[in-house]
């Protein structure tokens, strides 16, 4: 028995360490792919532009960067043409899905990834920044709204709806069993900025907030509403692609007077946001061609909603950003400077 | 008997006192004292908690802690997982291909459970990972199993010493026990945060959140395997004067081969399961799509994911119990059967060492073909399914979901919740008083002073009442379907795959529909954890009513009982433990789930833990309630502990 056995791992280890010989020897189709580039990887097409790169310019080799992946698809937009476009300079590009903010931060300080391509809090990365690990590069160009919202058809039956001061009145529309004697108050998922609790009880509002979790719950929540004819309150935000798809109508407060949500009222309105980019230290003091694109990249709401569209439509990130990139070579231009 | 009956019924008398005064108490009371406490307010626990954290961010680069122990461990862990990942599963720089291409990573596999198991087993092992690849995720699947096998064999590296250890030496189980204990009730969400906090999003903080699942099953199974053997063949040992090492290398250990190949089993199996969760900090691999499914709005791609987990699952599980098996025959092999199985050897030997180099030279061997890629079909198919189920039942559970929450959950809660701190504390220690005793009284009163200083007491109780009512309908539904599997062979072999799909598949996958279905509810919550923890309590109590000695049944239908009094004054009572024991675990799986409920609009303190990950101002918060689910589920655990060991003791 002990004989047999003992040949079987005679025999398995035999093999075990061929294979593991045979696999120094080279490999075809990996010497092919760094030969010619990115150019036969099925996965991304970015060869569209390759060529532009391989123009042999005296121009400094980019290197290798992290990408950070924020869940939410204008995100996925923005980070992928960035992406897409730092390929085509030569750039090695890793990108890692993170949840923003704190862990996002960490995983910068800790070198895993390099760049935040949009940001919507009003300065939460002080700490960060003030222990010289990440650098603010000013605006994307997106500006960011977050607010309460309603299905349209409400407002196109209660005109008056739209402005926060007649929410009491209309409460009884909005109960659900779970909001028991209020109406339902859908909150943002837990990474958002949101307000919502002080909202209710600085107004004085007759709302019971739910925490939604994520935001698959609040495009099912609208959808429904809009496909019902439903009453539903809950939170969004624009540049958001849905909002091609259902019609929403926002929920006006008082016009906002604050930056930074852990010290709102409560009483005041979200304020407009200009999203910002992040980087850490090491990639801006780097002068790498990645740097200088990160630096440089600009777009507006209609730019990242039209890519956002085709991600929601089917397309991979990867392709609905080389759409993009093909259709805009000025813009991007602008941006590498080629 | 009937004293037996008699006790039993005296108790729940006592029970359902204390429960009546307590809804007429808190329903005179009601919203006096609850501690509600708004979701950015910071208790003086919580504050010192953020402060804590914020420095710990600040120094991981200076502190000596970190420099000498936690870094080092870091890099250590990532150092060992990064190889495995480069031969089946991340390409190197600039490289198409990891170091073996698709075909030669399923021939090798194949070729690994031929050797340690059978033909068939081999076969159904390399369909299986094939299948990986049609539903359009290998590279995923690739980096799901590099990173479960990194982790089961770093697993096994700590675990098994430990676990023989432990198995020789009382003082040493003694000392370890606890925390063995403890490790079971611990809700996996838990701890995600303080690694995090400590080794980094990343690989390393997902595989050492995964070691921290998966030791102990490890320790566990192999203490018991050492345990558990004959004195006569040890005593003999020691008498013809072995040494103590010759005594454990040449009889303990291999008698108890099997048991520990069973453990390897376990630890991989435990492994396998954490990989979706521990996406949320930085694993890679088939917990991503599932996540983002949540995330954003894409139900197919995460319930396609997950099927490939299924996949995985189901190949490591027949790969070890094959194995298992085959330790398990001590008939040698010989004659032709050797030939053959020689012959088998050398020949799929070369066969795999040839798929291997076509893998590195030849592009379909390489790169799984687009051909065969079925994923978006897959994917596009599972929505149809869903959207379809969800419009056309909509008012199906739209009205079951109202109905629940009307009717069971908004009283239990406004109950538990609602009505004074001390009011609930006072009747919670009232009822582990009387099903319990003392000694399980005073420290469920411990327990929950100490949630009432965190300062979350009002979100701990908002959790609870989802936990019971979760557990109450798994009860319901595991005796039910746990009675016909024990009393019928052809319904258990039935729902043998049913609860085996249920078991592995990750409780994140049916979030997706579930939050479809029902909304952003913590009524979509207790679904999932219904789901969740049904599977073994219908293991449970399978086994315990199949337990039942067959005289006994014989004698009550011989003496005229029909099926429904065999069932409900044989069987059920027969089989008690294994009901108390069901519970117990259903109690600890529905706990486990509830708090991530707070993905899909649960509230309590699964919630506050997520808030915390992703708001750094919150993220004492997000600790702090960390901490209530563990003193929560310690009190739970004890309680049905307790209550389960004492209807033992008055029955026998």
């Amino acid at each position: 028995m002990t004989n047999t056995r003992g040949t079987t791992v005679i025999l398995a280890t035999a093999f075990a360490a061929t294979s593991l010989l045979l696999a120094a020897c080279g490999s075809t189709v990996n010497s092919a792919t760094s030969s010619s580039a990115a150019a036969a990887s099925p996965s991304t097409s970015v060869s569209g532009s390759a060529s532009t790169s391989a123009s042999g310019e005296a121009s400094k080799a980019c290197g290798k960067w992290g990408m950070a992946m924020n869940a939410w698809v204008g995100y996925t937009a923005s980070a992928q043409v960035v992406s897409n476009v730092a390929k085509s300079l030569g750039c090695t590009i890793t990108q890692t899905k993170l949840d923003e903010a704190a862990t996002t931060y960490d995983a910068m300080e800790a070198g895993s990834v390099d760049v935040v391509i949009e940001d919507w809090g009003g300065g939460r990365w002080k700490e960060w920044v003030d222990r010289g690990a990440v650098k603010e590069l000013g605006e994307n160009g997106n500006v960011g709204l977050i607010g309460m919202f309603v299905p349209q058809w409400m407002c196109d039956k209660y005109p008056d709806i739209s402005d926060s001061a007649n929410l009491n009145k209309y409460a009884e529309m909005f109960k659900t069993a779970e909001s028991g004697d209020k109406g339902a108050w859908y909150e943002g998922p837990p990474g958002y900025t949101t307000i919502g609790e002080k909202m209710v009880s600085a107004n004085k509002l007759n709302y019971k907030v739910i925490n939604t979790g994520s935001e698959a719950a609040l495009i099912d929540l609208f959808t429904k509403a809009d496909k019902n004819q439903t009453p539903v309150l809950a939170y969004w935000y624009t540049p958001q692609y849905f909002n091609a798809k259902v019609k929403l109508c926002r929920v006006n407060f008082p016009k906002s007077d604050w930056t930074d949500a852990a010290k709102a009222s409560g009483l005041t309105d979200y304020p407009e946001t200009t999203l910002v980019k992040l980087a850490t230290t090491k990639l801006v003091e780097s002068g790498d061609p990645f740097a200088n694109l990160v630096a440089n990249f600009k777009w507006t709401n209609a730019d990242q909603d039209s890519v956002s569209a085709d991600i929601e439509g089917g397309m991979t990130p990867e392709a609905a950003a080389q759409k993009w990139i093909d259709a805009n070579p000025d813009k991007v231009k602008a941006w590498t400077g080629q | 008997m009937t004293t037996v009956r008699g006790l039993l019924s005296r108790r729940w008398v006592l029970v359902l006192i204390v429960v009546i005064t307590w809804v007429i108490l808190a329903a005179a009371l009601k919203g006096v004292s609850t501690l509600e406490l708004s979701t950015a307010a910071d208790t003086p626990f919580t504050a010192w908690l953020r402060d804590l954290a914020a420095s710990i961010r600040g120094n991981r680069t200076k502190s000596p802690a970190f420099l000498y122990f936690f870094n080092p461990i870091r890099l250590g862990v990532q150092g060992f997982i990064e190889p495995i990942r480069s031969v089946i599963a991340v390409p190197a720089e600039g490289d198409l291909i990891p170091l073996f291409g698709w075909l030669g990573v399923v021939a090798l596999i194949g070729y690994i459970v031929y050797a340690t198991s059978n033909l068939r087993t081999s076969v159904l092992s390399m369909a299986l990972v094939f299948g990986c690849g049609v539903l359009g995720v290998w590279a995923d699947s690739m980096d799901t199993l590099a990173l479960t096998l990194g982790a089961v064999f770093l697993s096994l590296l700590i675990g098994f010493p430990l676990g023989v250890w432990a198995g020789l030496n009382d003082r040493v189980m003694a000392v370890i026990r606890p925390v063995l204990d403890l490790a079971q009730i611990l809700p996996t969400l838990v701890y995600l945060a303080p690694l995090a906090l400590v080794f980094l999003i990343g690989i390393a903080s997902a595989t050492i959140a995964t070691l921290i699942y998966s030791i102990p099953i490890c320790i566990r199974i192999t203490a018991h395997a050492v345990r558990s053997l004959k004195a006569g063949p040890v005593e003999a040992a020691q008498s013809m004067g072995s040494t103590r090492w010759q005594l454990l290398t040449k009889v303990q250990l291999p008698m108890a081969r099997q048991t520990l190949i069973l453990g390897v089993n376990q630890t991989t199996l435990a492994a396998l399961s954490f990989v979706v969760i521990a996406a949320l900090i930085g694993a890679p691999g088939l917990g991503k799509p599932v996540i983002d499914a949540l995330t954003i709005r894409n139900v197919g791609d995460g319930l396609t994911a997950g099927l490939a987990v299924v996949l995985l699952a189901v190949m490591l599980d027949r790969a070890t119990t094959a194995a298992v098996l085959r330790s398990q025959s001590y008939v040698p092999v010989a004659g032709p059967a050797l030939i053959r199985r020689r012959i088998g050897l050398i020949g799929g030997g070369i066969a795999t060492v040839v798929a291997i180099v076509l893998s590195r030279n030849q592009l379909w061997a390489a790169v799984f073909p687009p051909q065969l890629n079925f994923g978006e079909e897959i994917s596009a198919f599972f929505d149809t399914i869903v959207s379809w189920v969800t419009s056309t039942f909509d008012f199906l559970t739209t009205g079951l979901n109202t109905a629940f929450t009307t009717i069971m959950l908004n009283p239990l809660e406004g109950l538990l919740a609602n009505s004074p701190w001390y009011l609930t504390i006072t009747a919670i220690s009232l009822v582990a008083l009387i099903v319990g005793g003392r000694n399980v009284a005073v420290l469920s009163v411990f327990l929950m002073l100490a949630v009432v200083a965190i300062g979350l007491w009002h979100d701990t109780m908002i959790t609870l009442s989802q936990v019971l009512l979760a557990t109450a309908v798994v009860m319901v539904v595991g005796v039910v379907l746990g009675v016909i599997a024990g009393r019928s062979e052809r319904a258990e072999r039935f729902l043998k795959p049913v609860l085996d799909a249920g078991q592995t598949l990750p409780a994140f996958v049916y979030l997706v529909p579930v939050l479809a279905l029902f909304g952003p509810t913590r009524f979509a919550a207790i679904v999932c954890g219904v789901f969740y923890a049904a599977p073994v309590v219908v293991r449970v109590v399978a086994d315990g009513v199949k337990g039942v000695p067959s005289d006994m049944v014989e004698a009550a239908v011989a003496s005229g009982s029909t099926t429904t009094q065999v069932i409900t004054k044989v069987q059920l009572p027969a089989s008690k433990k294994s009901l108390l024991l069901g519970a117990n675990q259903g109690l600890i799986f529905v706990l486990a789930v509830i708090v991530i409920g707070g993905l899909v609009g649960a509230g309590g303190l699964g919630y506050l833990v997520l808030v915390g990950q992703s708001k750094p101002e919150l993220t004492g918060k997000g600790l702090a309630a960390g901490l209530a689910i563990v003193l929560l589920g310690i009190m739970l655990d004890r309680i049905a502990h307790a209550s389960a060991q004492r209807s033992d003791r008055s029955s026998s």
